[in-house]
């Protein structure tokens, strides 16, 4: 089997069906319960999502689709009706993809959607073989009876070149097709000039199969100015923004944060994620693969997940009680209540399954509360920097990451709103207000914001015959009209006396209004990692993420070679006591040998004293041709790894081509 | 001299306080000591020294030792430690009047300096020191100075230590091993008769035991014991990519093994294995459309075509199955054009496939774009097995080719038998006939050989030739024959002729061998019955070109030759022993 291109495995049904898995044992009896709960509170997550995503294109897509609509009507034009559509690094299928469902869905059979990407071909016949291919191919499996008649009708006159277009006009004929959309992916991959080519051609075409053109573009329009003019001038083109990647992540954050799963994810991995979302230009689709996957982890790897579904306590092993009795937040809470109260309330807590377990449920529940309060006050300081004069609005990311670290309190940038909140006029006051507490999850937070409210609107009606709104005293733009600078402290002391006892009231309601703020906001954002169980609600692990999406293969092989004590923890190979690298030693895997005598050499190695080299560590005493095929098989290694190539600058040596490290 | 110093420092450790850092002064001492340490090795180090200072440059000695000591030493010293030791060390000298105990109180005195005293002062100290014994006559008033100038070269000699300082930054290394010299290897040439033949090397491997088995097969455990979670992951979407060194491939195939018995709908399992020579995309789809479609009908020859025919089976048809597709070795040569990766991302990105495939290169992600990169939905684990490449090398032919010397598979000896084996009787006389030709030309070569050498004598320089030469394997590596190197072919001859007495006989050195006239090879396998038209004969002709044993050639005169290439005289005569 190891020398055939490739078999299907197991096609005879003879084979024993071995059951390898023992009955599990300990925390691993809980993996069914698990990962039922993960896929209740993923399918819940990923729904969110989805729908979220579907919304953030829904716009452009339905834009297109009625332009498409529009050119089925409008045959007349010369030009071929073309969509340019912007859509930021991200893919975007997720757009075209609609597209497409919109395409096929309204009049089925009489539109086809050819989707071409750059791969597809790198000459024009190549790219109007896949073109006419996909065009033509689409619906035949649907019904075959029709696609009889085209190979009858096509075998009457001569046989055409399967690069010819007039087979797709003979399909478009017959099936009485009303439009072809091309859609290009990947339009910066083409090359233009082919590209132009293409246009060209397609626009020769136009008067007897109704194309139009979509064109995916990832960077700008300038992308297309370099097409040849003529081709430009087939083209009849109308722009399309789709929403930008960074608003698509903001959008998705924002669902994951927001969907009441009982999830959680930290705020190290988040930022993580988000990092690698910035850094290397990836698609939506990586940050919900990322998502995914930590939820994956969090109820494969973490047992105690298991109390997240609410479990009884006979599907439970006594495992897993003794796994939460020892959890530290579990362990700092007894202590301070062992301080407060005494062992009474904790003894039932230490011995009985029934009462960790409701515990433990109940626990989880009240720390999900919390949290969910604190993504409340995160919406609050959102609509406070909205309403707040010169601030700007802070992604709601990177406050659930500040917050999720238990540092957005300490911000200054919080206190310094705070801060503003104390100047505001009242016309501000009042939307500020009304705008916080429209929020759903704040007003039965600070039910004082109530009494606020009504106390600043019986001052406001006694204001009515001004139209100037209430200022605050602290509010320096009051003192605009200062003109003297020498005199400031004089003017300032008149500037108070200017004011109006509305004012002074109006100043002490803001310094209430924003006491009142702080207080909720102290009370909301907690460090999470405070709460009880919060390692259990919590998911904040970057290792499995590191390891699993941005993978370091060539230091892992480095390493492997270079350290295999590392890999093999074996006795012979081990490292000296004082933490250094293992020097070069005969009883290493003999490619790692080769290898690390490689790494000493210079850009040139000189294959008979490499070998030379390589027997005296080895060993002289040894069997010659033993290692000998060992070298070889070492050579044979190194250069499939692409670490040694042959060269023709000198006889019986070989090219160094990497270095380790770097 | 060197062993003397070393003697030196032993005599120290009594001498001097318990603090003494000598184990870094041997080491600082043991450099010069394998230098030159062969020339004095039977001198015992004793009683070298008493010849030493009994001579009559004594005084001197005593002279320069003095002025090493008021200069340099004083200048920089400021240690109140080292003062009084020195004024000890003078009152000994005086009171002992023994020219050893000064030597050795100097030797001392720098060993306890020396975390103090600049580097390149304890150097030049070290030149001296060194220099200083062995130099009886050398005058009193110049003395330092002398001393530094025969001592120099010493120093660079121990800067030029082919090994670089230990725990430079990659980075640094990498300039260090380009610097510009810095390539300096030697000439030395591997001889051929040590690198093993396949019989040789499937021997030597089947029967070595690796004395870590038991490590790599713990590693294995540890590997399955993620069978259950790779298993989740695959079912949840993701597509699995294992990297690392070693081969995967029994691994994998024992995880895809356990995946079908696992699999409650007995999902089908496609296995490709990548590195197979020769495989195409087309094999792959094949495999696929046969497991895939199930209706009868002629499926499309294109490969494109026939992705799309899969493809649109998978979605359309509602009981078709979800299969899993196992690729050993993703990223070989084979399947590394954009193109066919992009196809595999096409698949693996369909929800009804898994994929299972392993890297083995340490660069493979930059095989994708970031469209590949998300239609493959990888989730990568590094799997480090260190188990051997058993399948997806081979190690003969890659080291062949490393170095340059291919030729030894389709020519070598052992390849020509096996091709003997499986022809006719005729062709093999036919052969026979050949080789004892071109045996009996060889013979009466050395007039006619001269010739050519003086043809090509003026052409090039050795070195030129060298270099052609491995070009010229280069070629033969990569399979192709181009007329245009065929000239160069011709001109090896010379090489071959100038190095017979070079002691590394070169695999392909018979190739510059005298071909035997295509005429003259003609009558004579007509005279022996061998065949008995021409085109009988250029038919049995044409097997042994086919096989590259033979090849033909116009020479000089235009007269066309057949030859045995790629195989050495000895061989040849070896071959033509086995056929009569």
């Amino acid at each position: 089997m190891e020398y055939e291109k490739a078999y299907v495995l197991g096609t005879d049904d003879d084979r024993p069906a071995k059951r390898r898995r023992i009955e599990a044992k300990g925390l691993h009896t809980s993996w069914p319960h698990r990962r039922q709960a993960y896929q209740t509170a993923w399918k819940q997550q990923r729904d969110a999502i989805e729908t979220r995503l579907a919304d953030v294109d829904a716009a452009t897509v339905e834009d297109v689709s009625t332009f498409l609509d529009e050119a089925v009507v409008n045959t007349r034009s010369e030009r071929i009706p073309t969509g340019i559509i912007l859509q930021g690094a991200d893919g975007g299928s997720t757009a075209l993809n609609q597209i497409r469902k919109h395409v096929t869905s309204m009049q089925r059979a009489r539109r086809r959607m050819v989707v071409l990407s750059a791969n597809a071909g790198s000459n024009l016949k190549a790219l109007l073989k896949a073109l006419i291919i996909r065009a033509t191919l689409q619906q035949s499996g649907i019904d075959e009876d029709e696609e009889d008649d085209v190979q009858s009708t096509r075998s009457k006159g001569p046989r055409l070149l399967n690069y010819d277009l007039q087979i797709l006009c003979d399909h478009v004929c017959d099936r009485k097709l009303e439009q072809i959309v091309i859609a290009f992916e990947d339009t910066e991959a083409f090359d233009l000039d082919l590209l132009s080519e293409l246009i060209e051609l397609l626009g020769y075409w136009k008067d007897r199969i109704p194309f139009v053109c979509l064109f995916n573009i990832a960077t700008d329009v300038d992308a297309l100015q370099r097409l040849s003019r003529s081709a430009m001038k087939c083209l009849d083109g109308k722009l399309f923004d789709v929403a930008p990647s960074g608003e698509a992540v903001e959008q998705v954050l924002e669902t994951i944060i927001t969907s009441k799963s009982s999830l959680w994810l930290g705020a190290g991995l988040i930022s993580m994620v988000l990092e690698r979302q910035s850094d290397y230009i990836q698609s939506i689709g990586t940050l919900v693969d990322s998502v995914q996957y930590a939820y994956m982890s969090a109820y494969y790897a973490n047992a105690l997940s298991v109390f997240m579904a609410s479990p009884h306590t006979r599907e439970l092993s006594t495992t897993h009680f003794e796994a939460a009795r020892s959890l530290p937040s579990f362990r700092t809470w007894v202590l301070r209540i062992l301080g407060e109260r005494g062992p009474e309330d904790i003894k039932d807590l230490l011995h009985n399954d029934k009462g960790i377990l409701d515990f433990v449920v109940g626990g989880i529940e009240a720390g999900q509360g919390v949290l969910n309060k604190m993504i409340v006050a995160l919406k609050v300081i959102r609509k406070l920097q909205e309403a707040l004069p010169n601030t700007t609005k802070s992604a709601l990311s990177t406050l659930y990451v500040q917050a999720m670290s238990g540092k957005l309190l300490g911000t200054p940038a919080l206190r310094s709103q705070l801060l503003l909140v104390k100047k505001v006029p009242s016309d501000i006051a009042v939307a500020l207000l009304e705008s916080a507490l429209s929020i759903e999850g704040f007003e039965s937070a600070a039910r004082a914001s109530d009494s606020v409210q009504q106390e600043l609107k019986t001052l406001l009606s006694k204001q009515k015959d001004s139209t100037q709104p209430l200022r605050s005293e602290d509010d320096i733009k009051n003192a605009t009209l200062r003109t003297t600078v020498v005199a400031q402290k004089v003017e300032l002391s008149k500037q108070k006396s200017a004011l109006s006892e509305q004012d002074k009231a109006y100043t002490a309601l803001l310094g209430r209004i924003s006491n009142m703020f702080q207080d909720y906001f102290a009370d909301t954002l907690i460090n999470p990692k405070d709460l009880l169980f919060n390692e259990i609600f919590i998911y904040d692990h970057k290792s499995p993420y590191r390891e699993v999406f941005t993978p370091r293969p060539r230091h892992a092989i480095e390493r492997a070679l270079a350290s295999p004590h590392d890999y093999l923890d074996c006795d012979c190979c081990a490292p000296g006591h004082d933490g250094e690298e293992a020097t070069l030693a005969s009883t290493q895997p003999p490619s790692a040998v080769l290898y690390q005598l490689y790494l000493e050499s210079g850009n040139l190695i000189n294959a008979s004293d490499l070998w030379q080299a390589f027997q005296a560590v080895m060993g002289d005493d040894k069997d010659e041709a033993e290692t000998m095929a060992l070298f070889q098989r070492g050579l044979a290694e190194l250069r499939s790894l692409g670490m040694m190539k042959p060269t023709r600058k000198r006889a019986d040596h070989v090219a160094k081509v990497m270095w380790r490290g770097l | 001299m060197a062993k003397r110093s070393r003697d030196g420092d032993g005599k120290d450790e009594e001498s001097t306080p318990p603090e003494t850092p000598s184990g870094r002064k041997s080491i600082l001492r043991g450099t010069p000591n394998k230098l030159n340490g062969i020339a004095t090795v039977d001198a015992t180090p004793k009683s070298l020294r008493k010849v030493l200072f009994s001579t009559p440059a004594k005084h001197g000695e005593d002279d320069e030792d003095d002025d090493n000591v008021t200069p340099t030493t004083t200048r920089n010293d400021r240690s109140a430690r080292r003062k009084s030791q020195r004024t000890l060390q003078h009152v000994d000298e005086a009171s002992d009047g023994e020219n050893a105990i000064v030597q050795d109180g100097r030797l001392a005195q720098q060993i306890l300096g020396e975390d103090a005293v600049s580097e390149d002062e304890d150097e030049d100290d070290d030149d001296e020191d060194g220099i200083t014994p062995s130099e009886p006559q050398s005058g009193p008033d110049t003395p330092s100075k002398s001393g530094k100038l025969r001592g120099r070269p010493k120093g660079r000699r121990r800067e030029r230590t082919p090994s670089p300082p230990p725990d430079l930054p990659p980075h640094e290394l990498y300039f260090f091993q380009n610097r510009t010299g810095a390539n300096k290897t030697s000439t030395n040439t591997l001889p051929s008769h040590v690198l093993l033949s396949h019989e040789d090397y499937f021997a030597k491997i089947g029967s070595y035991k690796d004395p870590h088995a038991s490590d790599i097969d713990r590693l294995k455990r540890l590997h399955k014991r993620a069978f259950e979670q790779w298993m989740f992951e695959l079912e949840e979407g993701f597509n699995l990519c294992l990297y690392g060194y070693g081969s995967k491939r029994l691994l994998v195939n024992e995880f895809a093994e356990e995946l079908s018995a696992e699999a409650q709908d007995k999902r089908k399992i496609v296995v490709v294995n990548g590195y197979t020579p020769g495989l195409a995309m087309k094999d792959i789809l094949n495999t696929l459309a046969r497991v895939v479609i199930k209706s009868k009908l002629k499926l499309p020859t294109q490969v494109p075509a026939l992705l799309d025919e899969i493809l649109r089976s998978l979605t359309t048809d509602a009981n078709a199955m979800s299969f899993t597709l196992v690729v050993h070795s993703l990223d070989h040569q084979n399947l590394r054009k954009p193109a066919v990766q992009a196809m595999l991302a096409r698949l693996a990105g369909h929800p009804a496939i898994s994929l299972i495939a392993t890297c083995d290169s340490p660069l493979f992600p930059l095989l994708w774009d970031t469209a590949t990169t998300r239609q493959y939905r990888f989730l990568y684990h590094d799997t480090t097995t260190f188990e051997p490449y058993r399948v997806e090398l081979d190690v003969v032919e890659e080291v062949n080719t490393l170095l340059g010397r291919s030729r030894r598979r389709v020519g070598g000896k052992d390849g020509v038998a096996f091709v003997l084996k499986s022809l006719p009787e005729n062709a093999r006389n036919l052969f026979r006939i050949l080789v004892a030709e071109q045996l009996a030309l060889a013979d009466a070569a050395p007039a006619g050989l001269s010739s050519h050498a003086a043809f090509g004598g003026g052409q090039d320089d050795d070195d030129d030739e060298e270099v052609l030469g491995a070009s010229d394997d280069d070629l033969a590596a990569a399979g192709q024959h181009t007329p245009s190197r065929r000239g160069r072919h011709k001109r090896a001859p010379v090489k071959s002729a100038k190095k017979v007495a070079a002691p590394v006989v070169r695999p392909n050195a018979a190739q510059g061998m005298e071909g035997v006239e295509y005429r003259t090879l003609y009558h004579k396998a007509v005279e022996e019955f061998v065949c008995s038209s021409e085109l009988n004969f250029r038919t049995l002709l044409k097997e042994f070109v086919d096989h590259q044993i033979i090849e033909s050639r116009k020479d000089v005169a235009g007269t066309e030759r057949v030859a045995v290439t790629g195989v050495g005289r000895e061989e040849l005569e070896g071959l033509l022993e086995e056929l009569v």
